[in-house]
């Protein structure tokens, strides 16, 4: 429908307008934008154009119909999605310049931050020796202070070093009934080396955002969980953090007719205090 | 006594220690390693815990923190200084935090996403893809300034209708049956009966291709004609389809130059199809094969099938296409009427316009109240022109021949006047920009 990136104060509550928003051809966004990133140090909002197999890389403080500063695509990107789910998703690691676009086949591609065009990627890592069956909406995430990668597929979450490429196996692998590690979407990892990410058995009203060590190793349960499910009646999609405030945001939406919060609102982010994994 | 000054004592040297340990692990990171962790916003020194784990702190514990700084001096540290940065594997039960949420952003109105006119029982079909539903007014309903919200004469929403992040509504003018369509995690047509009211069920359900945008009827030939996103396609059905059936046929393929379909529409008397592109496409079979072309409304014979370059396109800076909704034919005229999203306007094109070519009308302005117009619809038996906004969560309504910055006959709004929508469609990412405190939600 409408593909617009919304911005809104930290503050925004019930209809509280968006105070800027990126929209209009001019942009060459899309639908599906399912997994993005803000690279503070750089100010740079860095998300995929789904449809078009392109990173598109804006200034952090673009509005309205503002073109992207870098657009990465082409034939030597080797960005592919399938015809159900196209390239949703991409992560970012400002402290080595790197950015992450999961794709198919069953790669994980790793571009230089800087590249600009038709560039060929820096380093390609394959989900071969964790069958993790990389997709254009497979979770990816980068912890450049403890050098860990961390992939989420086939309800697990598989913790490579970061450099990893090739058929390098995972280090560790978060996986089991304990874990909850199913239905889980964009997460976040900490400067401390928390995991956050929602996930849970949506349908027994179990969804949930966890908190897992990237020490975790086996069917591990999450250190802390927040069962947004059965206070809020949403289920978590991506999680977000404010490290100065200690919240944790979460985007949460309707999911197909099985899960209705009862409020009827189908759109919303929700926000909670969660000081302890700060 | 003594205990407790051991204990301050002990806390004191914690607090050294942390700080030393700390400054080893700053000191042993990158330039740009420090620059990531961007100083005091994202560490602190963390108290060690006399019991217990070091780095895990229970929910109870949390009145400790909340202590002054002359109460407590570890609070004076926690702004400015840095904590260290290990975990360790989980070797605990699980804690529970039912806290409730601090704050929501979520829009309490609908969200318009389409407009249908039902000209035999004067009746006007909204879809909201915020609320889950489709809500029906009255015509000549209108809300004056200073007005409540319209009241709808029916709501059609609930469990049992599947309605989700449906994107169109169309209602056949005949046995007025309503059409609509489901955008995003429903893959489906949904058919109710014209009185349909409340958690109706649908009384047929056809299965289509995920990221299906707009649908309209020939009620000539009896067929359903379909828009899909992607990859980009025109999918024509019997107009009863039911559940599985398969298309009829199916316009799609590299010289067809669909690319993200939005809009389409028919011209019955001149046998014309049009489709409405944003220019996003790749083929998800060939990798790096995705390239990005300007706005385009193609044109087509009705009975095109597979791979059929287009008969004409509108494209160019000229025709002021910028992220075009839905469409609607004048059958008097051939007039192309079309929902300019993003342009805040109504553009209106010849028939036999093509290639860059500046419409023949325009309807915008702040007098217009267009905010965001995804549907549009042309009532050719009343001679008007409707218009839903994805903007103010409202349906506007002009004359037909109208152009330029002309104040709407009719106004049927959803929310208070000069609400602001939050233009909400899926909200399943977000970003925290953590330099101007904002958080960053895409549809």
């Amino acid at each position: 429908m409408h593909p617009q990136i919304a911005a809104f104060a930290r503050l925004a509550g019930v209809n509280t307008p968006a105070v800027r928003a990126i929209e209009g051809q001019k942009t060459l966004i899309s639908r599906t934008m399912h997994g993005f990133y803000y690279d503070g140090p750089h100010d740079e909002i860095v998300v995929m154009s789904p449809l078009a197999q392109a990173i598109l890389v804006f200034r952090g403080g673009a509005s309205g119909e503002e073109a992207p500063i870098r657009v990465i695509q082409g034939p030597h990107t080797q960005i592919q999605g399938t015809p159900y789910g196209a390239n949703a998703i991409v992560t970012v690691d400002p402290v080595n310049n790197e950015i992450y676009v999961p794709s198919v086949p069953d790669v994980l591609l790793v571009f230089d931050r800087a590249a600009n065009g038709d560039v060929a990627p820096k380093r390609i890592l394959t989900g071969k020796s964790g069958a993790i069956n990389i997709s254009g909406q497979t979770g990816v995430g980068v912890d450049p202070i403890h050098n860990l990668l961390l992939i989420n597929g086939r309800g697990a979450m598989f913790i490579f070093d970061r450099t990893a490429s090739g058929d390098d196996k995972p280090k560790a692998v978060i996986r089991g009934p304990k874990s909850g590690m199913n239905n889980v979407h964009e997460f976040q990892v900490t400067p401390k080396g928390w995991i956050i990410a929602g996930g849970g058995d949506f349908a027994a009203d179990g969804g949930f955002v966890g908190a897992w060590s990237i020490e975790d190793n086996g069917d591990v349960p999450p250190r802390w969980k927040i069962p947004v499910q059965q206070l809020t009646g949403y289920v978590p999609y991506s999680v977000v953090l404010d490290p100065v405030h200690k919240e944790m945001m979460m985007a949460a939406a309707g999911r197909s007719n099985t899960i209705r919060p009862a409020n009827g609102i189908m759109n919303s982010v929700i926000t909670f205090s969660w000081p302890e994994i700060f | 006594m003594l205990i407790n000054g051991n204990k301050r004592r002990n806390q004191g040297l914690r607090i050294l220690v942390g700080a030393a340990g700390a400054a080893a692990v700053l000191f042993g990171l990158s330039a740009a390693q420090r620059q990531w962790l961007d100083s005091r916003r994202v560490v602190s020194i963390q108290e060690y815990s006399d019991t217990g784990e070091s780095c895990d702190r229970p929910a109870h514990e949390e009145s400790s923190r909340t202590a002054s700084a002359e109460q407590n001096l570890f609070a004076s540290f926690q702004e400015t200084a840095f904590q260290e940065t290990t975990v360790h594997a989980q070797d605990a039960n699980t804690v529970d935090l039912t806290r409730p949420p601090v704050r929501d952003i979520l829009d309490t109105a609908p969200i318009f996403s389409s407009v249908g006119v039902d000209t035999e029982r004067n009746e006007v079909y909204l879809q909201d893809s915020n609320l889950w539903s489709i809500r029906v007014f009255g015509r000549l309903d209108n809300a004056k300034p200073g007005d409540p919200p319209t009241e709808p004469r029916r709501v059609i929403s609930g469990d049992k209708s599947d309605i989700q992040f449906n994107s169109c509504v169309w209602v056949d003018p005949g046995s007025g049956d309503i059409y609509s369509t489901e955008n995003d995690t429903g893959n489906s047509i949904v058919v109710f009966a014209n009185r349909a009211t409340g958690d109706a069920e649908p009384v047929r359900k056809l299965n289509v291709t995920h990221r299906a945008q707009s649908m309209t009827i020939d009620e000539v030939t009896g067929e359903l004609f379909l828009s899909v996103q992607y990859p980009p396609q025109v999918a024509v059905y019997g107009k009863g389809a039911n559940g599985n059936d398969k298309p009829l046929r199916l316009l799609k393929g590299p010289k067809t130059r669909l690319a993200d379909v939005h809009g389409i529409a028919i011209d019955g008397k001149n046998k014309l199809l049009y489709v409405n592109t944003w220019g996003n496409i790749s083929d998800p079979d060939v990798a790096g094969s995705g390239r990005f072309e300007p706005n385009a409304i193609s044109v087509y014979r009705m009975n095109a099938d597979g791979d059929t370059a287009p008969l004409r396109t509108i494209q160019g800076p000229k025709t002021q296409l910028d992220w075009p909704g839905a469409m609607s034919v004048d059958p008097a005229t051939g007039d192309l009427y079309v929902a300019n999203d993003v342009g805040q306007s109504i553009i209106v094109f010849h028939r036999d316009d093509q290639g860059d070519v500046a419409p023949s009308r325009v309807i915008k302005g702040a007098k217009t109240r267009l905010s965001y117009p995804a549907g549009v619809f042309v009532d050719a038996k009343n001679k008007e022109v409707w218009a839903s906004n994805l903007g103010n969560s409202s349906a506007t309504v002009y004359s037909l021949t109208a152009e330029g910055d002309v104040a709407p006959l009719r106004i049927i709004r959803g929310a208070e006047e000069n609400k602001q929508s939050l233009k909400f469609g899926k909200t399943e990412a977000l970003i925290y920009d953590s330099k101007r405190e904002e958080i960053l939600v895409p549809n």
